[in-house]
């Protein structure tokens, strides 16, 4: 049922397109990147990327064996009734997240290189810079093909007050996704808002005769503030005229998405024949919220509103406690754990705690069919964090999962080992492959990761 | 680099002599007084930089602080010249500190003696004194900055009287500097953008549905249809004067009319084509961005005194966090505002007003990181008696508290000694005071162990973990927001020290070890004994004596003969010795603010005149805000990027 209803609204979407003299997209768009069959290949790929700050309890996480049918550790035991859709990626590195010469700040680090693989510029003032991100490069290749270019989600909002680590800028700790090198692109907390964001006028009895009007004048008011900006950006200079910059850049997105919601007329879940109840902001359980913005992401992928999500379970440095798992210490506090076991047993509790978050979404995406096989057949989730021992701060060997099967490109269920210090990047420049996003290079990387598919 | 010391010193001095006489030479008409200053000073600095500067940088600190990528990120092998010191004030006032309380060099290396400090002090003292402030003017750039959360909420509730607090669903702010109103940090995601679009259906529909309101914009329209038009004209253009807060140009209204034109073309109701319009202005970048152009009037040098009207805006968001009200726009119209008597006046009834609460919300509440609170949750198992009442109660009693030292214009200095506080019935237990009963705040006196906010609950809880205090939290966040001396941050590769737990001897005993390593006593040392000075607070600001099974020891020595019993007299400490640190944190922060971007070494005249007013009026608070509105990087500004 998703696949037909999905295919044909792209069909139609197509057509509309050639119609109003729109850019012609990309003919079923990627399948001359990939050798699949010929059923699959129409369905699109997808990608997400979720975060966990301040590390792992790496023996607890990491398989004694490498290849099919490794003994899950611990940490990854919620993942056994999908593990041959999950394979553990060791040995990659962010060597950008490394002090490089500026000092402490690993945790703000751990974040801002996570996707983007640049070094953070250290300062908590002006000049934030880092680099764009895999998902963003992914979403400015294949935006046009969807409602929504991204979706950026978390479950923390970024922190008030004071520089967030050791002289770093709060963004690089609550962000994930760089739009460019100085552009952080804001996530969305409250998974109420979040669902309105994707899904607002879903309801078939919205749409009447007036929404033409509606989106007419809303034309014509971006058309104005985008000529508004353009005036002021004369009379400016510098970091003013990159504001104005970013000003129009979100202009323009926005009439995009208009003129997409024009031609799709909207009624996004009804047309897909999904039944979701609204959530309700954010819930008092953390479990529960960190389920309900995996159920966006399952939902904005069903639906074909976007291809690209990232999501961070929580902010770099969180210092979070545990209390449904019987553990009341912070989380980053714990993560400085000096070598002690009890500390140990309870970051290990954590980390098993977020996996089971990730097992629920996996299997959210399994159950929903496609194609000749599932949603999570043609997805991609990356899974990990910044850091790879909490304690250490070392951004080598990191904890990561890449899950789903890519649309064919990836035979998961293994425990791959990658010569050390490989960049995270090369994994990233691959899966911009399977997406049909290709690019030169990224952040740091030095090629295509290798033995994805066996 | 160690071994080529020398024959760098050779050309560095050569090089930089060149520099002078080159600058001597090339210096302009209207800087001349500038040229002569640094003629007759620079045979004398430079000799002291060279004889004492240079050798000491060599000897002490360009072994690990001598690359591009030195520790810490600090690269003091660059220094070419004298001049140098005068361009990163900054740099040199933390190296001198530094090198003077003997944090640096770390104590496993060779230690520099006590005449070597002195001279070095000394030497870098006159180098700073020699600046003239008389002669540079240098008000630095504040980037354009977009409203930001509290910004938009009370600038709509001000602009259209509905207070419905739209942009509490809005995502955060990025914070920069410490504050969340940086104009270089507040992006425009497309997100937020999306957000301002919907945020102006939502207003203009609440507006609409309130006649009262609705006719503030637009009242009594006649009938006929080009009278009718005409009117509209007026007073939409009333609107985007008061929403753009300057008189908006004829051609950039005919633009913005335009916008309700089109909508009467779509066949859009009357009540469409008003609401659009104002939707436009609601998103425009002219509403949602603080907009201050580089073609202004007046520019000398490329510096040029704000207009009137972009002073309004100024006072307004520094104040209050929203827009101008009729009074400013009336000074500013009529030219006044720039007035210093003006501007006094204009404080003076701007703090007064209600709307002043902004400045305890948005800058006591980063300054002091108060609102960090509502994110901590102490254990419940260890604090059953927590709860949010008890987390409101704190707040509420640090911002009591800032606000009444505005208010009553009382010395800045009491924040760190005040005998008095706020208390309900509630906080009242929680500090075991007797006599206070119900929600009511009332003012009480103190007992003997609390004085200032560094005793305060709100303050005590937030540089504390869920289950236990943490002295080196503590102690960190009063260098950095009390003293505004930030320890260095840890070298790279350093081993964190078992602070938790329930390991063998209190935690005093084990943190001991911060001393006995010396790549880590020299900065904890301080940063410890003032944390463990606050000891007998517990993780949620109560009073104790023991911990666990271990008796609390309060007291500390913070060297040169400085010791303290407890926090009573360790705060007593900080005024005698500190005052002067404190005052000036407090004003950078301030000042910070209220620009909307970071203080730098060229605000170093401006921070000094600050300083010396407050020093000359018992360091009142409403000095320091006076002194702040009339600083020249308030004032004016510098109309190109240098970039």
């Amino acid at each position: 049922m998703g696949s037909t209803s999905a295919f044909s609204r792209r069909a139609a979407l197509r057509g509309l397109g050639l119609s109003l003299g729109l850019p012609l997209l990309p003919s079923l768009a990627t399948k001359s990147v990939r050798a699949a069959s010929a059923e699959t290949s129409n369905i699109p790929r997808r990608m997400a990327f979720i975060f966990v700050p301040n590390g792992v309890h790496v023996p607890d996480w990491t398989p004694q064996q490498t290849g099919f049918g490794y003994e899950l550790p611990f940490t990854l035991q919620p993942l056994a009734g999908v593990r041959e859709s999950v394979s553990v990626l060791s040995g990659l590195t962010h060597d950008r997240g490394r002090a490089n010469g500026d000092g402490a700040g690993d945790h703000a680090r751990s974040a801002s290189v996570f996707l983007t693989g640049s070094q953070p510029r250290k300062t908590d003032g002006a000049n934030i810079r880092s680099g764009i991100s895999v998902d963003q490069i992914g979403a400015q290749k294949l935006g046009h093909l969807t409602r929504f270019p991204s979706l950026e989600l978390g479950c923390e909002r970024g922190q008030g007050a004071g520089n967030c680590d050791s002289g770093y800028s709060c963004a690089y700790s609550s962000n994930i996704s760089w739009a460019s090198s100085s552009m952080p692109v804001g996530k969305e907390v409250d998974p109420r808002l979040a669902f309105e964001r994707l899904f607002a006028g879903g309801k078939k009895s919205d749409v009447d005769a007036s929404q033409g009007q509606r989106l007419a004048l809303r034309r014509s008011i971006l058309d104005y503030v985008a000529d508004d900006a353009k005036t002021l950006q004369t009379k400016l200079s510098g970091n003013d005229q990159r504001k104005m910059d970013e000003y129009l850049t979100s202009v323009r997105e926005i009439e995009r998405r208009v003129e997409r919601s024009r031609l799709s007329n909207d009624a996004v879940l009804p047309n897909h024949g999904i039944e979701y109840p609204v959530p309700q902001g954010v819930p008092s359980d953390y479990a529960e919220h960190m389920r309900l913005m995996c159920d966006m992401v399952v939902l904005a992928f069903q639906t074909d509103s976007t291809r690209i999500a990232t999501l961070m379970f929580a902010n770099a440095g969180s210092n979070r406690p545990y209390k449904n798992l019987d553990v009341p210490d912070g989380h980053h506090e714990l993560s400085h754990h000096g070598g002690d076991a009890r500390k140990h047993a309870k970051i290990r509790k954590i980390n098993q705690f977020h996996i089971a978050q990730l097992a629920y979404l996996l299997q959210r995406l399994r159950s929903i069919p496609e194609g000749d096989g599932t949603l999570l057949d043609h997805s991609m989730i990356c899974y990990g964090s910044g850091l790879s021992d909490g304690d250490r701060h070392n951004h080598d060997n990191l904890p990561l999962l890449l899950c789903g099967g890519g649309g064919g490109e990836i035979t998961s269920g293994r425990h791959i080992r990658y010569e050390g210090e490989t960049p995270v990047c090369n994994l990233f420049l691959s899966m911009l492959d399977i997406m049909g996003a290709p690019t030169d290079w990224m952040g740091d990387s030095t090629g295509r990761l290798s033995g994805l598919k066996v | 680099m160690f071994s080529n010391a020398g024959h760098h010193s050779v050309t560095k001095i050569v090089s930089c002599g060149l520099a002078i006489a080159f600058a001597v030479a090339i210096g302009s008409a209207s800087r001349s007084l500038v040229a002569q200053d640094l003629a007759a000073q620079a045979p004398v600095s430079q000799t002291a930089f060279a004889d004492t500067i240079v050798p000491f940088m060599e000897n002490h600190c360009t072994m690990c602080h001598g690359e591009s990528d030195g520790e810490g990120g600090v690269n003091l092998a660059s220094l070419s010249s004298a001049e140098a010191i005068r361009s990163n004030t900054e740099l040199w006032e933390t190296v001198i500190r530094l090198v003077s309380e003997r944090q640096m060099p770390p104590s496993d290396e060779v230690q520099p003696g006590d005449e070597e400090i002195a001279s070095l002090v000394k030497a870098v003292h006159s180098e700073l004194a020699a600046i003239d402030c008389a002669g540079v003017s240098a008000p630095g750039r504040v980037t354009i900055r977009r409203l930001n959360r509290a910004e938009y909420n009370n600038t709509i509730r001000d602009l259209l009287g509905v207070d419905f607090r739209p942009a509490d669903d809005f995502p955060a702010d990025d914070v920069g500097n410490g504050f969340d109103n940086i104009g270089d940090v507040l992006s425009m995601p497309t997100l937020l953008l999306e957000k301002y679009l919907g945020a102006a259906e939502q207003i203009v529909d609440r507006v609409w549905l309130d006649i009262e309101l609705r006719e503030r914009i637009y009242s009594s329209l006649p009938d006929e249809p080009v009278a009718k038009v005409e009117a509209i004209r007026v007073a939409f253009r009333k609107f985007a004067d008061r929403a753009f807060r300057r008189p908006v140009g004829d051609e950039e209204f005919a633009r913005l009319f335009r916008v309700m034109e089109f909508a009467f073309s779509q066949g859009a109701s009357e009540e469409q084509i008003l609401k659009t319009g104002i939707q436009a202005v609601l998103v425009s970048p002219h509403f949602l961005f603080r907009a201050e152009s580089d073609q202004g009037e007046g520019a000398v040098d490329g510096i040029r005194p704000l207009s009137d009207w972009e002073l309004a805006t100024r006072l307004s968001y520094f104040l209050w966090s929203s827009m101008p009200d009729e009074t400013l726009f009336e000074l500013a119209r009529s030219g006044q505002l720039h007035e210093p008597q003006t501007l006094i006046q204009q404080v003076e009834r701007m703090l007064d007003d209600v709307k002043s609460r902004a400045l305890v919300d948005n800058f006591a509440g980063q300054w002091l990181q108060l609102r960090e609170l509502s994110r901590l949750t102490p254990d419940a198992e260890k604090f059953p008696q927590f709860d949010d009442a008890l987390r409101q109660s704190m707040r509420r009693e640090t911002e009591l508290f800032f606000e009444t030292l505005l208010k009553e214009d009382r010395s800045i200095l009491e924040f760190l000694n005040a005998d008095f506080s706020f208390v309900n019935q509630r906080l009242a237990n929680h500090y075991g005071i007797e006599g206070v009963e119900g929600d009511e705040f009332q003012r009480i006196g103190l007992g003997a162990g609390r004085r200032g906010v560094l005793t305060q609950a709100s303050i005590l809880m937030l540089t504390s973990n869920p289950t236990r205090t943490s002295p080196v939290k503590r102690g960190k966040w009063v260098l950095e927001n009390i003293l505004g001396e930030p320890p260095p941050p840890p070298p790279a590769g350093v081993v964190q020290l078992e602070e938790g737990a329930e390991v063998l001897g209190t935690l005093r005993e084990r943190m001991e070890q911060h001393r006995t390593n010396p790549t880590c006593a020299s900065c904890h040392k301080r940063m410890d004994t003032i944390g463990f000075g606050l000891e007998n607070f517990d993780p949620i600001g109560a009073w104790r004596s023991e911990d666990g099974k271990q008796s609390i020891d309060p007291s500390g020595d913070l060297g040169g003969g400085v010791t303290f019993a407890g926090p009573a007299e360790l705060m007593e400490i900080l005024l005698e010795q500190k005052s002067e640190a404190f005052a000036r944190c407090l004003a950078k922060k301030m000042l910070t603010y209220a620009l909307g971007r970071g203080v730098t070494s060229s605000d170093r005249c401006a921070v000094n005149t600050i300083m010396d007013d407050l020093q000359k009026n018992d360091y009142r608070f409403q000095t320091l805000v006076k002194g702040i509105v009339l600083s020249e990087p308030f004032l004016y500004r510098q109309a190109k990027d240098k970039e």
